[in-house]
């Protein structure tokens, strides 16, 4: 690593921490910051470098708008290091799962500190905008078992920073364990504490299964909330998300705008989460931190306008020493309000009777 | 229970085969006019469901009706059957006891899939069989059309076909359509197949066409043969209703060849990509899958600048070809892209085919011998066919490796 770099590396990271601590950056800022990380990115990241030639970008034709970015496929993660440092001198990495496709890759991190910025600033807006002190639940991939797992390292750097230390985890890879979690809701009722709950979809359906096979409802202190995440691809059961958010609430004996969902990818820094204003409503929308910005694309990937759907591009500046630019499959639509995410199922009908990737994992 | 369905085949019990099979044809035969009004209005109306263009529609259309003769519904029942007359009463059979090849009474045909009339074969064996057929029709009501002009030749025909449209999870009208037939076709997913099975009487045939996939094999024998002709064929083959169909080729497996060979067929590939993009352009593509094909086309553009393969594309993503992905990587399955997957002999494709479980329907070749039938069988695949060839089924072939109309009959010995 040279000085160069670290100096350049540096003052990024400065602006972005900046950034999340303001909290703010109006669209010429996002621009320039973007740029300028995409800049250093060309300049470091080897295999984002090559590509982004590829495209026909040299040192003169560097992007001047966030748009122009060129992004990395997701599946890029698995095909090669895009990381501005050696792999091996990477504080932190995480397994990606992928999409529709079995090789799985990795999300390097120089420094764990840009990330925990991030992910701690925009779980505070969307979880925590009133100030409470909550107790954690936790139906994620707990770090001690899954290291590599973003959303276990998420949630246990939440648990660290704004948990009361008696926070915990009660998923065993699919199982979970039901009595303790319902002896840790009695003691928190016991204690006055709320407690929120952080989950994906597929554990809470698990979990409300569970609930009505035996033992019922498990009403939760006053305050509590629920943050979901993460879908239902590769699963054998799917549940659309107004029945999961009437049963949940029902459940847990909360209002329907006390559950969340988080929208993130083991390739970004960064999340969105479904706007307060939207909460109350069945059209969830999803706001990004102000340093991630997501573009709808079409098939050549080219910007589309509001109001059409295409596959979400997502720019993370906060993915300062990987690559900021990730493109997905996910459906999506912008809205004035924020990022409509829509299931594969409401982009259209699907045609024909050709096989599916989605198909054969549930064969 | 309330009585929905009104097909009825007690006119259609009281016709003999012969004549039904033909009047199957004739209506059929009119409907190979692209000018016939019925054939016009539901070709419009499937263009607006399904997005797919004109000449894409009429190529569908003409194959799926021209096929409908009297000689190939003939020669399928016989082959199964044994006679068109054991469908009219008892026949004498060499060392087995007379028998009827009864039809089984109520048959309802379920398309989940928005494939261009996959819900017609069925309903003609189906009828040839004299059962009353509940068909669930789509939003173009391609099925209620084609039974109109049934009923124009035969009116037994069309009272015994009732076309109707109903939502997936309907309870009233799939309590009597699954729960009182004798047999039930169902072409869809496996979560569709499953819901629809649960929903079957215990003793009822339940023929499920599940969502497959084809592949090709390019020997390296066929790599120096004439390359144009066959490069047409399959992408014909891959790129026609933008790769929609259990039939559409989604991978080819390619020889390892020397560099000049393989750089002649890619070439090739991509001219006649190009052009058939022009005879057949692709029309609206969902933007779920246009979303995959981007995704699977840029993870290959990204690690063909990072030293590895290459991709190929049309300015407006019509076609793609991706040279030499990953094997670890399962392909879109369609929506236009032809993985070019480099395999050292047969075992190499077999091995990506295991390797991903993948179901297999058909096998596109540039030669069907020996090797290319000893091939489909080690790959699962059902039919083995030439290239150009893969989206032209036979009516009398056995889709999904079935029998067509042994299905709809129930047999009566006279012991």
């Amino acid at each position: 690593m040279t000085d160069e770099y670290r100096a350049e590396a540096d003052a990024l990271d400065a602006r972005i921490r900046a950034a999340i601590a303001a909290y703010s950056l109006d669209a010429v800022a996002f621009d320039a910051l973007a740029c300028a990380v995409f800049a250093h990115q060309f300049r470091w990241n080897a295999a984002y470098g090559a590509y982004a030639r590829s495209l026909g970008i040299t040192e003169a034709t560097l992007p001047r708008t966030a748009a122009a970015i060129p992004a990395v496929p997701a599946a890029a993660f698995k095909d090669a290091v895009l990381c501005t440092v050696a792999p091996e001198r990477a504080a932190l990495w995480f397994e990606t799962s992928g999409t529709t496709q079995s090789r799985a890759g990795r999300h390097y991190l120089e420094s764990p500190a840009l990330y925990e910025a991030a992910l701690l600033a925009g779980f505070d807006r969307a979880m925590l905008a009133d100030g409470a002190a909550l107790r954690y639940a936790l139906l994620v991939p707990e770090p001690r078992l899954r290291p590599h797992s973003s959303l276990g390292y998420m949630m246990a750097t939440v648990e660290r920073e704004r948990g009361d230390g008696q926070s915990g985890w009660y998923l065993r890879d699919d199982a979970i364990d039901v009595p303790r979690l319902r002896a840790d809701v009695a003691r928190a009722h016991a204690d006055g504490v709320a407690v929120c709950v952080a989950t994906t979809a597929f554990a809470l359906v698990a979990l409300l299964d569970e609930f009505d096979a035996a033992g019922g409802p498990l009403p939760l202190p006053p305050g509590s909330r629920v943050m979901e995440t993460g879908g239902f691809k590769g699963r054998t059961r799917v549940v659309g998300r107004a029945e999961l958010y009437a049963r949940t609430a029902a459940a847990f004996a909360l209002d329907e705008s006390a559950i969340v969902a988080e929208y993130g990818m083991t390739e970004l820094s960064s999340q969105y989460y479904d706007s307060p204003a939207s909460r109350w409503s069945a059209r969830r929308i999803k706001l990004p931190v102000p340093w991630l910005r997501p573009f709808v694309v079409d098939v050549m990937g080219q910007p589309l306008p509001d109001g059409i759907v295409g596959a979400i591009r997502h720019v993370d500046c906060a993915n300062r020493s990987s690559a900021l630019a990730v493109e997905t499959e996910d459906l999506g639509v912008l809205t004035p309000d924020g990022l409509l995410l829509l299931g594969r199922e409401e982009g259209a009908a699907l045609r024909g009777c050709s096989l599916d990737a989605e198909d054969l994992l549930r064969r | 229970m309330r009585k929905i369905s009104c097909a009825d085949n007690t006119g259609l019990r009281a016709l003999p085969a012969r004549a039904i099979v033909r009047a199957l044809a004739d209506a059929a035969a009119r409907w190979t006019d692209a000018d016939f009004p019925p054939r016009v209005r539901a070709a419009a109306a499937i263009g607006a469901r399904l997005g797919y263009t004109m000449p894409v529609i009429d190529y569908a259309l003409d194959r799926l009706f021209a096929g409908i003769t009297v000689d190939a519904v003939s020669a399928a029942i016989v082959d199964e059957l044994g006679s068109l007359a054991c469908l009219d009463g008892f026949v004498e059979r060499s060392g087995r006891p007379p028998a009827w090849a009864r039809g089984a009474g109520a048959v309802t045909i379920v398309s989940s899939d928005t494939t261009i009339g996959v819900a017609i074969a069925p309903l003609i064996f189906a009828l040839a069989a004299k059962c009353a057929v509940t068909v669930k029709d789509r939003a173009d009501a391609l099925v209620a059309a084609f039974a109109e002009t049934l009923g124009e030749e035969r009116p037994e025909l069309a009272a015994a076909t009732d076309a109707r449209a109903w939502t997936g999870g309907d309870d009233a009208v799939e309590a009597e359509a699954l729960g009182a037939a004798g047999v039930v076709v169902a072409f869809g997913n496996g979560d569709a197949l499953r819901a629809i099975r649960a929903r079957c009487a215990s003793d009822a045939t339940f023929v499920p066409f599940g969502h497959r996939t084809s592949a090709g094999y390019m020997s390296a024998a066929a790599l120096s043969g004439d390359i144009g002709a066959l490069a047409r064929g399959i992408a014909r083959d891959a790129l026609l209703y933008d790769g929609d169909g259990c039939l559409s080729l989604h991978l080819l497996f390619v020889e390892r060849a020397t560099g000049a060979a393989q750089e002649r067929f890619i070439d090739a590939l991509v001219r006649a990509c190009t052009a058939n993009a022009i005879e057949f352009p692709a029309g609206t593509r969902s933007p779920a899958r246009a979303a995959q094909a981007g995704a699977y086309a840029a993870a290959a553009a990204f690690r063909a600048a990072n030293g590895s393969g290459r991709v190929l594309r049309a300015p407006d993503g019509a076609w793609t070809i991706v040279v030499d992905p990953p094997a670890g990587d399962l392909p879109p399955f369609g929506a236009g892209v032809i993985p070019l997957v480099f395999v050292d002999g047969p075992a190499g494709a077999s091995a990506f085919v295991s390797g991903h479980e993948l179901p297999l329907q058909a096998l596109g070749v540039a030669t069907v011998d020996a090797d290319a039938i000893a091939l489909a069988q080690r790959l699962g695949a059902v039919r083995v066919t030439a290239f150009g060839e893969m989206q032209n089924p036979p009516l009398a072939g056995h889709h999904g490796g079935r029998a067509r109309i042994a299905d709809f009959i129930r047999w009566i010995d006279r012991a």
